[in-house]
């Protein structure tokens, strides 16, 4: 872990997003058929065995994210500008399990009901053997690195917890990823604003 | 253990090389603070005292260690006043003079108690990653040299670190590799590695590091990025670098992003030593603007990572890459403006 502690959210509430209908690459993969990963250019990929089982529900920092699915198809999204609507709600926090390839800094667009969007940062550090540079929770960490041929341990793969902040106090309707293939998402999850 | 026995046996004193990393760095700068920390110098106040911007069109080579070099005083590239330009730091390629007696030099440099930056062919070397499998150009520590057991003790701080025994004749193979072109690694293959060696010297000690004498360096680095040269130096360098660099892209050539890994990665590394050495000095001299103008330089060093990485999954299809590439080079550039425009601000009151 990286040492920092995040707060009981057991009092807040909260909304996972469906993105299986934008995910469209590989990052994990069994160790018998490590060629099916391909997170970045050099198709190295995470060790399932050392992860959740797919579509698991995970709590990180006390926030819930449905885990993907592992060894069963694409398991992430590779941020290239997709639009993920959501419940129409308001909320505080955008949580999501991501990692990147060398540490990241972008923005991603959020879309209100009343028509106003802003963009806010989303910082994601390197999932290759790096520290959480932006602060963030170490959600997940296989000990070994998966190469195309081989398995090599002593090269951790780490899958971080990070959020954006909603700064607006308007209804958040959809959520615009960056058009970035260095950064990978996971899972999102939604914290609504306390009342 | 006989005379003749230690006579082959050249070890730097004193422990092993400091294993130096930093996320955003490359084997070059690692090799080299382990040099300068066993001169008892903190790396980061060598390496990341200065940042600039170069782009020497033709000159970019596929090697994980590769950075831009303009030419020296005496003609001759000087790589250590590329790292460091505001220090006293050296450093020149060379190769050994003699075929039949490739040691000779590094047994040299052992007995000087020197550590020796050495290419090689990560293909050839069981401890890394690469091992059998892909051929790519890399940069070792040696320090030391054990001719009677047949071993090369061997330090590398890049993951997985490893600090241990190679055996000759491996090393001979990967530091004297072909480094063939390989379709599993287009940006660090096919550059022959011919027994290079890098030869690092600091001179002159640093000083002691105080404010006047940081904002010196500030303002020297400002004046490079704001003042337009003939070569591709600053910000002006950097525009026409990304002009011709998305002019190839439309032309479908696929060898400008080939470059562009590389090449991006050396700025890229600079950029966040430069950073990270300055928000260190914000901290310890309780200036916040200072620490801000570190972030600052430090977002221009993770706008690289989209810049490259975009261009690195593009290698296919260079002209479809053109709109994203395009965008990357605009924050990159942005981040860039905004980095110069805090350091300049700090700068003028140190």
């Amino acid at each position: 872990m990286t040492g920092i502690v995040a707060p009981s959210a057991a009092q807040f509430q909260f909304d996972r997003v469906d993105i299986s209908g934008h995910r469209n690459n590989v990052a994990i993969s069994a160790a018998t058929r490590t060629r099916d990963g391909a997170f970045n250019v050099w198709r190295n990929s995470y060790a399932a065995e050392y992860l959740p089982t797919g579509g698991s529900t995970v709590r990180v920092g006390g926030v819930p994210f449905t885990f993907p699915p592992v060894c069963d198809g694409p398991d992430n999204v590779r941020c290239e500008g997709q639009f993920i609507p959501v419940r129409r709600a308001r909320y505080d926090w955008i949580h999501l399990l991501a990692a990147s390839e060398r540490r990241c800094e972008d923005t991603v667009g959020l879309d209100f009901a009343d028509g106003t969007a802003d963009a806010e940062p989303l910082r994601v550090s390197d999932f290759w053997a790096a520290p959480a540079w932006f602060g963030e929770i170490k959600a997940f960490e296989s000990p070994a690195m998966h190469y195309p041929h081989h398995v090599q341990r002593g090269v951790p793969a780490v899958m971080w917890a990070q959020r954006v902040a909603v700064t607006r106090r308007a209804d958040l309707t959809g959520i615009l990823l960056p058009r970035n293939v260095a950064v990978h998402v996971f899972a999102v999850t939604l914290q609504r604003t306390e009342r | 253990m006989t005379v003749e026995t230690l006579a082959r046996t050249h070890l730097v004193s004193g422990p092993e090389p400091e294993l130096w990393c930093r996320d955003l760095i490359s084997c070059l700068q690692s090799t080299v603070a382990a040099v300068l920390a066993r001169d008892g110098v903190d790396p980061l106040t060598v390496l990341g005292a200065g940042w600039r911007f170069l782009h020497l069109p033709g000159d970019v080579r596929h090697e994980e260690f590769y950075f831009p070099c303009p030419s020296g005083p005496d003609g001759e590239p000087d790589l250590g006043a590329a790292l460091a330009p505001h220090h006293d730091l050296r450093a020149r390629w060379w190769q050994p003079a003699d075929e039949q007696d490739p040691w000779r030099e590094i047994r040299t440099s052992l007995s000087e108690d020197r550590l020796v930056i050495a290419a090689v062919d990560n293909f050839h070397l069981p401890f890394r990653p690469a091992y059998g499998d892909v051929h790519a150009a890399h940069q070792v520590v040696v320090h030391g040299l054990d001719e009677a057991r047949g071993i090369v003790h061997v330090s590398d701080a890049m993951p997985p670190a490893f600090r241990g025994a190679v055996p000759v004749e491996t090393f001979l193979r990967s530091w004297g590799s072909e480094n063939p072109t390989d379709v599993q690694d287009a940006f660090f293959s096919d550059s022959r590695i011919g027994r290079r060696c890098l030869d690092v010297r600091l001179g002159t000690p640093p000083p002691p590091l105080t404010p006047e004498l940081l904002g010196g360096f500030l303002r020297c680095d400002v004046e490079h990025f704001t003042t337009a040269a003939a070569e591709r130096t600053g910000l002006d360098g950097f525009d026409r670098f990304a002009a011709e660099l998305l002019e190839r892209c439309r032309a479908g050539d696929a060898d400008a992003l080939r470059e562009l890994y590389p090449f991006g990665w050396a700025m890229q590394a600079q950029a966040s030593l430069h950073g990270e050495f300055l928000r260190r000095c914000g901290g310890d001299w309780a200036d916040p603007a200072l620490t801000a103008a570190g972030r600052a330089v430090e977002t221009a060093a993770h706008a690289w990572t989209g810049v490259r990485f975009t261009g690195a999954h593009g290698l296919g299809d260079p002209r479809a890459a053109v709109p994203d590439i395009a965008r990357h080079i605009t924050l990159l550039r942005n981040a860039y403006a905004r980095a110069v425009d805090a350091v300049a601000s700090v700068a003028a009151r140190l």
